[in-house]
């Protein structure tokens, strides 16, 4: 009877594991985070993923792309909705988040002034003038 | 002929006095730029909506 009950305690506890790592099954695309890490595709001060300017990205990944900021808007216009902002304020604030932790080195974004910029080991990224310092 | 003069400078005075001051309107309206700051507020009143939305599309972001 104890064997069993710990049986099915084991059981309970590896079904809430599983549960738990469900979401890390949701990967990021990974042709899109390669092309993000050779400097192809980066992150706008917009909330958007974008093809930096003179690089050649495949069909597949320009696809890849579009496929991936249709679903940001999606997620944008949802939360926003939520908390009585538009989606391109919450675009924006997420924007926020991203420039001030998500960018690699080594990685391309494109800044507020719309120029596309590497981001180097010795300098900071550039983070847009609408977020709070 | 004194009371003339006085008449004549009298009337050169009023004549001065009645110069019409012009104000210029501004030919475009007076821009005040409040977007940075509405703005600012909004994504720091958003912040800890958008730290949720990247933790939660780990596939989007």
């Amino acid at each position: 009877m104890v064997r069993k009950l710990s049986l099915g305690f084991a059981a309970l506890a590896l079904a809430a594991g599983l549960a738990a790592a469900a979401p890390a099954f949701a990967q990021a695309d990974s042709v899109v985070e390669a092309a993000r890490a050779a400097g192809t595709v980066g992150e706008q001060t917009d909330g958007y993923l974008g093809i930096v300017a003179g690089a050649s990205a495949s069909a597949d990944v320009r696809a890849r792309v579009d496929q991936i900021n249709i679903r940001r808007r999606a997620a944008y216009t949802e939360r926003a909705a939520a908390s009585g902002a538009s989606a391109n304020e919450m675009a924006a604030a997420v924007a926020c988040q991203i420039f001030t932790s998500r960018i690699d080195v080594g990685e391309r974004y494109r800044n507020e002034a719309g120029q596309w910029v590497q981001r180097t080991a010795s300098a900071p990224v550039q983070v847009p003038s609408f977020c709070s310092r | 002929m004194r009371q003339f003069q006085i008449f004549a400078l009298l009337g050169a005075v009023l004549m001065a006095a009645c110069v019409p001051v012009r104000v210029v309107a501004p030919d475009r309206p007076i821009e005040i730029n409040l977007n940075v700051n509405i703005r600012q507020e909004v994504v720091v009143r958003l912040e800890g909506q958008a730290r949720d939305l990247l933790q939660d599309n780990p596939d989007l972001f």
